[in-house]
């Protein structure tokens, strides 16, 4: 870790000259703004297929599993931020298996799986006093207290997602149009889904360290929600999203650095403000 | 013509699909003959999608499909194009039908572009079936018409060999029906694959197909079209219903009603 750890130095002495404000002068906000850089982006641009696979339950499931990943690396004594996202990706799984396998709807297969594991979660906490205080930062996101080994994770994330996205888009798109149409097209429909639910599962707890459990969704939907807005190709459907992300990113953390308010909520704020101008833009537009 | 003087691209013995316990075909022999159309007909519920996807290697089966070596093709095994009954309803699919032809044609991510080849190959394959104008446009602003075309061009873009149609012509007016049918007909006599035509509409079955395959969970019926489609053959495929079923060789233009649930 230390030699990839070095780079981070030269990176933050680079934001230094190219962001000469106040708000970007302490460390703890230059790790904000980069932790945003990288998670939102890289849940904006799942989004889009998220969107059009409809599993926005599905990301909002994984979110609140982490509550009980949280508790459980607090009950094991394991730092809580891996045992989220190990817990995270073992929920993701266990969703995608038991619909494909059963044949019951998504949303009552994650409507099952939901509710259970926050029981779980709740249960342990209430047991465990002085729990509460650690889930806090967990619920409502805390960017300003990443950690350098977080940043990491989340730059190693940003590039997975970005490699992943390259190799699988064209499948996840085509299986999201038609299944047995995709099949014909050599389409491994459950090998391809489970990759996916998987990836999710990985930025999903990722970024729940800038924004929380309880706004997480709205990084992977929003952006993509604001993109059907005004795209007509597959090509600025991305592109639109992943720029709304990153925009929403720095300017919820600038704003929130004025205004005085929780950085993550910010941001999200600033998402759905790009929501509702893509959504003027078009109301605007002549319909064919 | 002898019946034996025909290339089969496809027999099928002795099939069976089971779901749940239940069998939804069973023991169904059949043959697809090269560069023929062969209608696949009976009430909802006869397992007609079910075929198609044991075709497609979709559902478990027992029972054997074997694709033959057919001479004329040069290759072991025949490629299969697929064009389903419609797509899901998602009109904001920010999804062109560009885009749409890229997918399962480009390596690189649709979001880097569609690469010239795709551009060009979509583009020849859309004016073959008439609906060029249709490249930028998204998928969900198709009419159900255009999207048919659209489907059947991208089934056409990969020169199959075998070309299965999962009711090509519900949802569409019938103008349009016509206007399809007698593209299909053209397309197909031009490019001589061998089509399998899922039908309700035995208008559509008596007008454009060689070959008829009755079924019912199991086969009724198959052979030529104008013996076939018997009124004796059709009360055992449909049942009470048949009396809803007006048919005419003279006009052609029986009509299947037929409103019986899933």
């Amino acid at each position: 870790m230390k030699p990839v750890e070095s780079i981070l130095p030269g990176v933050f002495s680079l934001m230094d000259r190219l962001l000469p404000f106040a708000f970007a002068e302490p460390a703890f906000m230059k790790r904000a703004l980069l932790a945003l850089l990288l998670t939102a982006p890289a849940a904006a641009a799942l989004g889009v297929p998220l969107v059009q696979h409809r599993m926005a339950f599905f990301s909002d499931a994984i979110g609140h599993s982490a509550f009980t990943g949280v508790a459980l690396g607090v009950l094991l004594g394991v730092s809580p931020s891996w045992t989220m996202v190990a817990f995270g990706a073992v929920v993701a799984v266990a969703i995608t298996l038991v619909k494909g396998r059963t044949g019951l709807s998504s949303d009552t297969v994650i409507g099952v799986f939901f509710s259970t594991v926050v029981a779980l979660g709740i249960a342990i906490i209430s047991r465990e006093k002085g729990l509460t205080r650690n889930l806090q930062s967990f619920l409502y996101g805390d960017p300003l207290a990443v950690t350098d080994p977080e940043l990491l994770w989340m730059a190693a994330l940003f590039l997975l997602v970005a490699a992943y996205l390259a190799f699988l888009y064209n499948r996840i798109l085509l299986l999201g149009i038609h299944e047995g149409f995709a099949r014909t097209k050599g389409v491994r429909a459950p090998a391809v889904e489970l990759s996916f639910a998987l990836v999710v599962a990985l930025v999903v707890t990722a970024a729940i360290r800038t924004v929380g459990i309880l706004l997480v969704t709205a990084l992977l939907v929003i952006p993509a929600a604001a993109a059907r807005n005004v795209a007509r190709g597959a090509v600025a459907a991305l592109w639109v999203s992943v720029g709304v992300a990153a925009l929403s990113g720095f300017a919820g953390i600038v704003v929130s650095w004025y205004l005085d308010t929780a950085t993550g909520a910010t941001v999200v704020l600033a998402a759905a403000a790009c929501f509702a101008v893509t959504a003027l833009f078009r109301a605007a537009r002549p319909s064919e | 013509m002898n019946a034996s003087d025909h290339l089969h691209t496809l027999e099928i013995r002795n099939l069976t699909v089971r779901r749940g316990g239940v069998e939804i075909l069973s023991g169904i022999d059949a043959d697809l003959r090269c560069g023929e159309v062969t209608a696949l007909v009976g009430p909802n519920g006869a397992g007609k999608t079910t075929l198609l996807l044991a075709i497609l290697g979709q559902v478990p089966y027992t029972g054997e499909i074997r694709f033959c070596r057919a001479a004329e093709h040069g290759r072991g095994v025949p490629r299969i194009g697929y064009v389903p009954q419609s797509l899901p309803l998602d009109p904001d699919a920010p999804i062109t039908v560009l885009d749409f032809f890229a997918l399962s044609a480009q390596r690189r991510p649709v979001f880097l572009g569609a690469s010239r080849r795709t551009r060009e190959s979509a583009r020849e394959s859309l004016e073959r079936a008439g609906v060029a104008h249709l490249l930028q446009t998204p998928l969900g602003r198709l009419s159900g018409g255009e999207l048919q075309r659209v489907l059947f061009a991208l089934a056409l873009r990969d020169a199959p060999d075998i070309l299965l149609l999962d009711e090509p012509v519900s949802g569409v007016d019938v103008a349009g029906e016509e206007r399809f049918c007698d593209f299909l007909s053209k397309v197909q006599r031009d490019s001589r694959f061998s089509l399998l035509l899922v039908s309700h509409d035995l208008s559509v079955v008596t007008r454009h197909a060689d070959q008829v395959i009755c079924l019912n969970r199991r086969l009724v019926c198959s052979g030529a079209t104008t013996e076939v489609l018997t009124p004796e053959n059709l009360a055992a495929m449909y049942g009470a219903d048949a009396h809803l079923f007006r048919h005419s060789h003279a006009d052609g233009h029986g009509h299947l009603h037929d409103d019986g649930g899933g």
